[in-house]
């Protein structure tokens, strides 16, 4: 049914980190945590997913003596989103 | 939120990026302390020296002005708190910051070019100015009170010059009044509103 839609995307948790940082221009790591509700353990394996797939950056760095990460969404990332809706706006509209 | 990929369907995937994009929305800080710092600031300027050169006739009247690195200094204050509190960075804040920084600069060059030229030609460009930086901002923030204070600090601009100075320090305290007092108290209570809102979900 959804064998057209990316794997890396069509995860919870891995869209929702996407879509955050589609609407953003960086965000910190403890600021996705929030926002998505999720664990800090859960959340560091699917932001090494989305890496290593190349659709975000992460910079990792110090701010007043505490290690600090920031993830911001790559071109590749882009693309790979917008791919994703596109596909989900085209199952849509097959299943009308 | 789980991981788990079992049933999550095309409706849920778009429920989804919608709900974050929103989350987003609602996080943009709120920095309308700036327009507070740099209104109060210059409405008191601009009433003092008018105090000072038409009711005690001060021939130091521009003395009033002295209010300027005093709002610098909160302006730095106010910086260095919110860069220590900012988890993301977003298009709108970044244009809207680089907006400020020129518009910032713009004042300090004018400064050194009417301690050359002469004082006098001051207000309509200083006014100009409020009325440009306000009107981009309210722009990117779709916030009317700030794009309707911009708009009218352009008018006020052009008619300025047409008025003796002292008459064109009262009409420069009501564009800041107009164009960062107003605005920023309505841009405050917004946000405040917001998060309110945000917290009670």
């Amino acid at each position: 049914m959804f064998k057209e839609l990316d794997p890396i995307l069509h995860s919870q948790l891995r869209l929702a980190v996407m879509s955050l940082l589609m609407s953003v221009k960086e965000a910190e790591f403890t600021f996705i945590r929030e926002k998505t509700n999720s664990s800090a353990g859960n959340l560091s394996v699917q932001v090494q997913k989305l890496k290593e797939a190349g659709y975000i950056e992460v910079n990792k760095q110090f701010k007043d003596n505490y290690p600090q990460t920031t993830c911001k969404v790559t071109a590749k990332g882009i693309e790979a989103f917008e791919n994703y809706v596109k596909a989900l706006q085209d199952y849509l509209q097959v299943g009308k | 939120m789980s991981t788990s990929d079992k049933d999550f369907t095309a409706q849920e995937s778009l429920q989804l990026i919608r709900s974050m994009i929103e989350t987003t929305k609602s996080s943009i800080s709120d920095k309308s302390h700036f327009f507070l710092i740099w209104g109060y600031a210059t409405l008191v300027g601009c009433l003092l020296q008018y105090l000072l050169m038409v009711i005690v006739q001060y021939k130091h009247h521009y003395f009033a002005w002295f209010v300027t690195p005093v709002a610098l200094l909160f302006h730095i204050v106010f910086v260095i708190k919110d860069t220590k509190q900012e988890k993301i960075k977003t298009f709108i804040g970044e244009t809207n910051k680089q907006v400020w920084m020129t518009l910032g600069f713009s004042y300090l060059i004018l400064g050194f070019i009417f301690s050359k030229i002469g004082w006098q030609y001051s207000f309509p460009f200083y006014i100009l100015l409020y009325g440009i930086g306000t009107y981009i901002s309210g722009t990117l923030l779709k916030f009317k009170p700030l794009k309707i204070g911009g708009a009218f600090c352009l008018f006020l601009a052009a008619l300025t010059p047409y008025l003796e100075y002292s008459l064109q320090i009262l009409v420069a305290a009501f564009a800041i009044l107009i164009s960062y007092i107003i605005p920023g108290h309505l841009l405050r209570n917004k946000y405040r509103k917001t998060k309110i809102t945000d917290n009670g979900r």
